[in-house]
């Protein structure tokens, strides 16, 4: 009875403290463990997240990413290292085989330090540029902390991250008060690709620019980036929905960030408080799979006609039918499944496809089928006039979500002989329905009179002698 | 080495920065024009960081603009850190910098066609934003100021620069399939009067046979002599039309089938006795 109650309490237990979607094995690179101190506040955030962090030198020999073909974690974090590169066991293609695993990888730099090659081959494969000869500064003149940087200008106050576009959920930057800044001290920025699962968190502010601090000390000759081409912190989620984020400055996440009262504005304006903390726990937590997690949890479609059955999930329906399709979507938000909400000039869409879409249909809420852990979208709908294998396809991919990509096949049938209206209910046969009425009267007719008609006497018999 | 010598510069700055507190960047001499290259003419303007220029200046496709002007540090000319002439996308707010080149008198240049321009801002339809920025360490305060509007003109003889928008996640638009349009049939009061037409042609027919002298008159003769086999078989002739009309309401193939079998036996049963007795009344010359 008490090893039951126990094993009861650790189950409540787990279920309270649970967190990432993905596990919570986390893996932490750093040089030397000493280290850890500067970024306690930040590493205490994630244990109390229920993390378990283990903590690793590159250069460690027992340090392996896979046991047998499986993860041995479920998300790394790097911290600057010093070494040129990371070694054999954090080779730029494990990295990317762990990152196919639907691993997770959080990545920071430093300009003080530079990236190590594994790092910058692995973000080169992801479209990511950093700078050359792996090491960057990135400088504002209009928008640094005064009290920390006031000559060198490389400890930047940028306001907290907005929306990056009207139909993407701000995660990162949300709530920030007016007065809050993010700092961001030291740190590298790196350039975009054009590849569409590359996101910017943060970008630098119109002034800020990049430069190598031990060859462009006097003048910029040759510009990396500058403005919001710089990417100060940038987030990458592959097709799996395995994601990685690049914070450019490490610093940031340490305690003394955390504090507000370190840092003062160039005009002389006060500081609220800093946004870091709040910034850091969510942008470990959106990389960590705590936040921004899609799960489907159920489709359904039926026949939507008078008089149809309510078979769920037919194998095939006809041209023309009336078909209602609805999903089931949660998200996940820290420590729990919510209901799903599209964001407002976004939209969830159905796609009815047989090589191309034939429809592309925005889903709406339906209230009846939702519950406090699932949101229901549902759309009703025609389906074309054409047989052959079609797709119920949702493809819902969006920065920072993860990938929704379902596909339900069914077989779109023609229409059966005695499916079809009716001869007389079209005016245009109705001649020849008459015709075939006439026929056959005639034809009894005809029968009738060949059987019992009598001759009429003499003239026949005249006509046959002659 | 390196080390001294990235520090030296900076404590230099910082020295500099000590000693000019709150000092301010500007420039003078500004100087922009455009030179085309056919015909060689230049446009030239003065530039001033105080009034950007009223009518932005318009950049042909093999024309280069050249911006020169002088930085100042507190009326001192001075070499800033970042002296950037900044284009910028009014609707996006897309932005490319380019770095002037900056001597230690201050004296900065810049020179831009449209091979330098991104793609991007080469097909803006309104005029690029240009900005100098001119900041560097220190205490000194930064300068960024809008100088002028630049319109990118493209050369109609060749074709303008293809640029395809990268792809990014979002909803697309959306597609409602086109129905065939239905079966159309003629107007009703025209099918009317052809059934009309055709429905005639029944009465027409019996009219025709009793001018030709028709008669039932061996009705009775008939049924004297076999009733039993007369009424069979015109009732079997009925029955089997009957048996098609059923087909065309409601039976299927195989329900049709064994009652038309059913049918033809009785009609071949019931025909040769019926059809013994007209052959006898021809025979008999009553036909």
């Amino acid at each position: 009875m008490r090893s039951l109650l126990s094993v009861l309490v650790f189950v409540l237990a787990a279920v309270v403290s649970a967190i990432s979607t993905s596990g919570n094995r986390l893996l932490v690179i750093l040089d030397d463990v000493a280290e850890k101190e500067s970024y306690s506040k930040f590493l205490g955030d994630l244990e109390s997240r229920g993390f378990q962090l283990s903590f690793e030198n590159p250069k460690s020999e027992s340090l392996a990413l896979f046991r047998l073909g499986e993860r041995s974690y479920d998300h790394i974090l790097f911290f600057p290292t010093k070494t040129k590169g990371l070694g054999p066991n954090l080779t730029p293609n494990l990295l990317v085989d762990f990152l196919n695993a639907k691993g997770n990888i959080l990545v920071t730099l430093s300009s003080g330090v530079a990236a190590p090659n594994s790092l910058v081959s692995l973000l080169a494969e992801l479209d990511i540029q950093l700078p050359a000869d792996r090491t960057g500064l990135v400088v504002d003149h209009f928008n640094y902390d005064a009290s920390s940087a006031a000559d060198m200008h490389d400890v930047l106050l940028l306001p907290p991250p907005t929306r990056i576009r009207p139909d993407v959920k701000d995660f990162f930057g949300a709530g920030a008060g007016q007065d809050e800044v993010l700092v961001f001290p030291r740190g590298v920025g790196a350039s975009l690709g054009a590849s569409e699962l590359l996101t910017p968190i943060l970008r630098a502010p119109r002034t800020a620019y990049s430069y190598n601090p031990k060859e462009q000390g006097e003048v910029v000759d040759d510009l990396f980036a500058a403005g919001e081409q710089l990417a100060l912190v940038s987030a990458f989620q592959a097709r799996n929905s395995a994601r990685l984020t690049l914070v450019g400055s490490a610093e940031m996440l340490q305690d003394k960030c955390f504090e507000a009262s370190e840092v003062s504005k160039a005009d002389g304006k006060k500081v609220a408080g800093t946004f870091n903390r709040e910034f850091a726990k969510r942008v470990s937590g959106w990389t960590f799979n705590e936040i921004g997690v899609l799960r489907v949890n159920w489709i359904e479609h039926h026949l939507e006609e008078a008089g149809a059955t309510n078979e769920s999930n037919p194998k095939i329906y006809r041209i023309k039918n009336d078909v209602k399709y609805t999903i089931s979507l949660s998200e996940y938000a820290w420590n729990a499944w919510k209901p799903f909400a599209v964001p407002d000039s976004d939209a969830l869409q159905l796609e009815f496809s047989m090589l191309s879409p034939f429809h592309r249909l925005p889903l709406t809420l339906d209230a009846t089928h939702s519950s406090d852990t699932a949101a229901a979208y549902s759309v009703l709908f025609k389906l074309p006039d054409q047989h052959g294998i079609f797709n119920f396809k949702v493809n819902y991919k969006r920065p920072f979500l993860s990938n929704v990509e379902e596909k339900n096949t069914v077989s779109v049938r023609h229409m059966a002989h005695n499916e079809w209206p009716r001869s007389f209910v079209i005016s245009g046969a109705w001649p020849w329905i008459a015709g075939v009425g006439v026929t056959v009267t005639g034809w009894l007719a005809f029968c009738a009179l060949w059987m019992f008609s009598a001759p009429v006497g003499a003239k026949r018999e005249t006509k046959k002698t002659q | 080495m390196r080390l001294t010598q990235s520090i030296i510069p900076s404590l230099l700055l910082l020295a500099a920065g000590v000693a000019q507190a709150a000092s301010a960047w500007g420039f003078d001499d500004g100087n922009l024009s455009i030179v085309a290259k056919k015909s060689g003419e230049t446009i030239k303007e003065k530039l001033n960081h105080k009034a950007p220029l009223q009518k932005p200046v318009s950049l042909g496709s093999s024309d280069t603009l050249k911006l020169s002007l002088t930085a100042k540090d507190n009326g001192k000319g001075r070499r800033p850190h970042q002296a950037f002439l900044v284009l910028q996308e009014s609707e996006s707010g897309l932005e490319a910098p380019f770095p002037l080149t900056v001597k230690e008198n201050g004296k900065a240049a810049a020179q831009i066609s449209h091979k330098d321009i991104p793609v991007q801002l080469l097909v803006a339809k309104k005029p690029l934003k240009a900005s100098v920025v001119l900041a560097s360490f220190g205490s000194a305060q930064g300068l960024n100021a809008p100088v002028f509007e630049v319109k990118i003109e493209t050369d109609p003889t060749v074709p303008a620069p293809a640029y395809e928008k990268p792809l990014r996640y979002g909803k697309k638009p959306e597609i409602h399939h086109i129905f065939r349009p239905d079966p159309k049939s003629p107007p009703k009061i025209v099918s009317l009067i052809f059934t009309l037409a055709v429905i005639v042609t029944l009465p027409a027919l019996l009219v025709g046979w009793a001018i030709l002298s028709g008669n039932l008159t061996h009705l009775s003769k008939a049924m004297g002599t076999a009733p039993l086999s007369h009424a069979t078989f015109f009732g079997s002739i009925l029955a089997l039309e009957f048996v098609f009309f059923m087909y065309y309401t409601s039976w299927n193939l195989f329900q049709t089938l064994p009652v038309i079998a059913a049918v033809a036996a009785v009609t071949v049963l019931s025909g040769t006795k019926a059809l013994g007795e007209v052959q006898n009344r021809r025979l008999a010359g009553e036909r």
